[in-house]
Parts: structure tokens; sequence; C-alpha cells
């Protein structure tokens, strides 16, 4: 429910319109989603939970491995078929960032945790994936860096398909 | 086409980061009424209304809704279209549309966003699917940072250009009465000082978040020569959206991706005999987000060649009295009322075709301007405005 809170009360002994101001509306939250996989995207999902694969799937036309999966290959718009590859777990980053300016998740309104470092990530098929970094000293990111995915252990924790992956942690580092 | 469609009337409000003086509907009845008196029209002369903006962003979903009134839709047909960063350029198209097809003869175009409610970077976020890569997209900041930095290791750019084409925004906003922030910047040293947002990008490497609206009045041809004696005329429209861009979003790493806006110049110059942009036209206004951004959209709508886009800003060409001026009114890093930037790049345009850009208007002679719109991920929307056809 939306509850509103004025801030000040005008000054009722001035004859002049009240001053401009803004009025805060409180939201309580979380609000309830259920948001649909789909076939495609629900395969990911299901590896990902059942075997912690990262799947992707291939065009029959022009061979390109898509992720996230789709039922549609978008340049040769094609169907694509249920030709299934599993992808290496393993990669170079290729380009990263270091976040400082706050995000917020858009559907809860809860606040991420930050800085942190979100990296695009060539893995050693040569398909790219976007994911977080387990390094936040941003002194250590660089491009270049080999790294490897590491999964949520529990099981009933899992089914949040890309967020089943915790991060992916720098290789040869323990 | 049966219509020829021209510009008869130019109004936006004032733009800044907080209007707690407005609301929403009032704050876009400013920039309505603007656009009315510039073309000395009245409400009633209006046929229909057309609005862009970006949905959510003042947490609303219908914020046409609100504004029947205010706005001048009540009782009209026309809607509302949001195609996110592209919307205000969107809203041009659909009206450009619907006056050139013959239907309406008067049409209201609107672009507005008021921002000043809330965080309008998590409406962003909410831009992905919740299903796939939401918590890694970083918002429009970090996807233009990591543009940034694929721009520097290609192209041989170093910060300083960036900080340059700062400069250039803030000098030239300084001159437009209704531009955001005029900060009366004065050395490179000051730009590379300001604290990062998301690395390599400062605070002064992009956007504010502003409140603004802006208004453009189209007619057909018989009716536009009878409301003004200086019409713009919209030559062209291309609009080109592609949602398969994976790795990059606003830069691409791999190399193998095709960016919207090739596409579209590709179509739009080829359709308007444009064989060399920085000669066939006199001036831009581009949706550059960014610094790093400006330059990188140079070379991608030809204006120069591939890693040359640093060299413009070196030379002066795109400055107010250069040989091919981009951003007179201080672009979108002075001022991002963002439903309303790219309608405010039309509008900038066809005041400078006008010769009204006021102290901001450029140095050579304008006959013909391209605006251009920028939306994620990797959406184009390109106007051509002429003053005579």
């Amino acid at each position: 429910m939306a509850k509103k809170v004025t801030k000040k009360t005008p000054d009722k002994a001035s004859k002049e319109a009240p001053k401009p101001e803004y009025i805060h509306v409180k939201f309580d939250l979380p609000r309830r989603y259920d948001w649909s996989t789909g076939k495609y995207l629900g395969y990911f999902y299901a590896e990902a939970k059942e075997n912690k694969k990262i799947m992707g799937n291939r065009c029959p036309k022009c061979k390109e491995i898509l992720l996230p999966p789709t039922p549609v290959c978008g340049r040769c718009k094609v169907d694509m078929g249920w030709d299934w590859v599993e992808l290496p777990q393993t990669g170079t980053v290729f380009q990263y960032t270091y976040l400082v300016f706050p995000l917020w998740d858009p559907h809860y309104g809860e606040r991420w945790a930050n800085p942190y470092a979100s990296a695009i990530i060539e893995l050693d098929n040569g398909v790219f994936y976007r994911h977080w970094l387990e390094e936040q000293d941003k002194e250590k990111l660089r491009e270049g860096m080999r790294v490897k995915a590491v999964w949520k252990e529990d099981y009933n924790e899992r089914g949040q398909g890309p967020g089943d992956i915790l991060y992916f942690k720098e290789i040869g580092k323990e | 086409m049966p219509n020829r469609v021209a510009i008869v009337g130019i109004g936006q409000t004032y733009h800044t980061s907080k209007r707690p003086d407005v609301n929403y509907a009032e704050m876009v009845r400013e920039a309505v009424v603007a656009a009315l008196a510039d073309a000395q029209l009245s409400i009633k002369d209006i046929e229909a209304a057309f609005m862009g903006t970006m949905e959510t962003f003042e947490a609303i979903y219908l914020p046409d809704l609100g504004m029947a009134a205010e706005a001048g839709f009540f009782g009209k047909p026309g809607f509302k279209v949001g195609t996110g960063g592209t919307s205000g350029a969107s809203v041009v198209a659909e009206g450009f549309y619907f006056v050139a097809s013959g239907l309406f003869d008067v049409a209201l175009i609107i672009g507005c966003e008021k921002q000043d409610c809330g965080d309008t970077t998590a409406a962003i976020t909410a831009a992905a699917t919740p299903m796939w890569g939401k918590g890694s997209t970083t918002g429009a900041i970090g996807e233009f940072a990591k543009q940034a930095l694929s721009y520097m290791r290609t192209s041989g750019a170093k910060e300083e250009h960036a900080a340059m084409v700062r400069l250039k925004a803030d000098r030239n906003a300084c001159r437009n009465p209704y531009a955001h922030l005029k900060l009366g910047l004065k050395s490179v040293d000051e730009v590379l000082k300001s604290s990062y947002l998301v690395w390599p990008l400062r605070i002064l490497d992009f956007c504010p978040q502003s409140c603004g609206a802006c208004a453009l009045i189209f007619a057909s041809e018989k009716r536009a020569k009878k409301i003004t004696k200086k019409p713009v005329w919209v030559a062209d429209i291309e609009t080109v959206h592609q949602e398969v861009f994976r790795a990059g979003v606003f830069g691409d790493p791999t190399g193998k991706e095709t960016y919207t806006q090739h596409v579209a110049c590709e179509r739009l110059y080829k359709r308007n005999g444009i064989t060399k942009p920085r000669r066939d036209i006199d001036m831009a206004e581009i949706y550059e987000p960014s610094n790093w951004e400006e330059l990188n959209l140079y070379e991608h709508f030809h204006f120069c060649g591939k890693n040359e886009g640093w060299k413009l800003i070196e030379k002066g060409i795109t400055e107010i009295e250069g040989e091919f001026p981009v951003n007179p009114s201080g672009g979108v890093i002075a001022t991002n009322p963002i439903g309303a930037t790219p309608t405010i790049r039309v509008a900038e345009a066809a005041l400078q075709i006008r010769g009204d850009g006021g102290e901001r208007q450029v140095t050579r002679d304008v006959k013909t301007a391209i605006a251009t719109a920028l939306g994620g991920p990797n959406w184009t929307v390109m106007t051509l405005l002429k003053r005579s056809l």
C-alpha cells in the first residue's frame, strides 16, 4: 500500500501559494513475480541446476552457438532445432568494468552489493558470456585473466539459471 | 510519398535535474505551449498527438494516461511509443509517417521525461529479462564504460580526447539557454580529475539525469506553407532496431557484429544521394550519452574514417565555428531527459536550419542537418532535415 508522507507543512500564515515540494511515496516491497523461462531457456536452467553445465544451442545454418539459447537464429531467421552444445567452464576475461555507481534490483528494490566487477568472458570455445568476477580488487583485475566458473554447491539453492554460477574465479588462485 | 512533412513549431522546457515546482503533466504542458506559440497555432488546430517516453522511468506504466488534458491529447487520436533510448526519435518517425500518409495535416509530437522522482538506472537494469543477465548488466553507465575501453584500445584515442569532447559540449551548453549542465569547464585536467562512476568513465564523461520535455508540430506541405515562412522539411527517416548483439551491447569486442548505425547510414545516405556525409550534410545533432561514444559515433556515421574520430575533436572540426559542427546545443552529456533527448536532437537541428539557434547558431550556413538517436542495445534512428526539398 502506498503511504504519503509530507516532509513539512506549508506556512499557513503566508498568503502566497505554498512553496513546491516533493512528496515522498513509500512502497512496501517485495512484490511477487513469476516469470516463465520458456522451453529453450528452461533447458539451460535445468542443466545448470541438475548438472552444473552451461548449455548453448547451435544454429543449423550459420553454426553459431547462441547464448542465451533461443528458438530462432535472429540473423539467419531459421528454426534452431534442438542441437545443444555444452560450453567450457573456463575462459579469458575479454573486457571488464568495475562498478562504483550503486545499482538496485529493479524488481525487488534491494540494493546490490557494490562495488563489484562485471566482465565479458570469452569461453574457451570462443563464445562470449557475461558474468561477475570473484576478484574485487580493481588493481588486480586485468584483461586476459584466466578464469573458471564457481557454482553454488547446494542443490536447493540452484535453479536461478545464470545465477547458479556464483562468479568466475581466477585460475590458479586458491 | 503522398505528403511532404515539415516541422512548423518547436518548443522545449528548460532542462534541469529537479523540478519540484511542477508534476510530469505540467512540465510537458510547458513544451506544448511553447511549440504552439512558435507555430502561432492553437491546440484546436492540432489533429493528432503522439508522445514518446521511457515507460516506467517515473515508476508509471502509462504516463500518457494522466496528461491527456495538459499535453493536448484530450479527445484526439494518437498514441505513445516507447522504444528505450530511441523513444523520442521513434515518436518523430511516428508523426512523420502519419502526416506523410495523409491521415492528418497537423500533428503534435512530444518527447518527455521527468527523472527527479527516483533512480532511473534501476529502471534501465529492468530492461534485461529477469531470466537472463539480471545483475550482471551494469545499467547504461557500465555498458558505455566497456565501450570506452574498447574504443581506447583499438583507436589510439587518449583520455584527453574524451575530455576535449566534454569541453566542447560544455562551451556549447553555456551558449544554450535550455541546456542542463553548464559547468564553465576550462581545462582537460578538470575533466580528468573528476571521480569515477564506472571505471574508466568519470562523472564528467557521462550525461546527467535531466527533467525536460520537447514538442514539435508537424504539418503537411499545403498547411505548412500557410503556417510558417520557415518550414524545416523532414526529408527522410531511417530506423534500425537490432536485439541480437550479445557480447558488447554498445561496443563490439568481437569485431563480428553489425552496427545498426552502419545499416541506417547505408540506407539513408543511399536514398538521399549522400556520398560524403561531411560534405553533403552541414551539421549533426547526435545522441552521445558519453564523450567516448561521441568519438565512436563520428566513425559509425562516417563523418571520418575508422579510428579517426578523436582527430576530428583534436582539429576542432566539430566545434560551433568548425567545418562540421556536432551538437552545438551541448548535446546529451550536457542535457539528458531521456524520452525527450532524441526529440531535442531533431528540434535543435531544425533550429539551426531556420537560423534560430541564437548564441549557439553555427558559423556555417545550415541547409541540411542530421539528427540521430541511440537506444539499447544497439538501436539507431536517423532523421534527415532540409531547408528546401
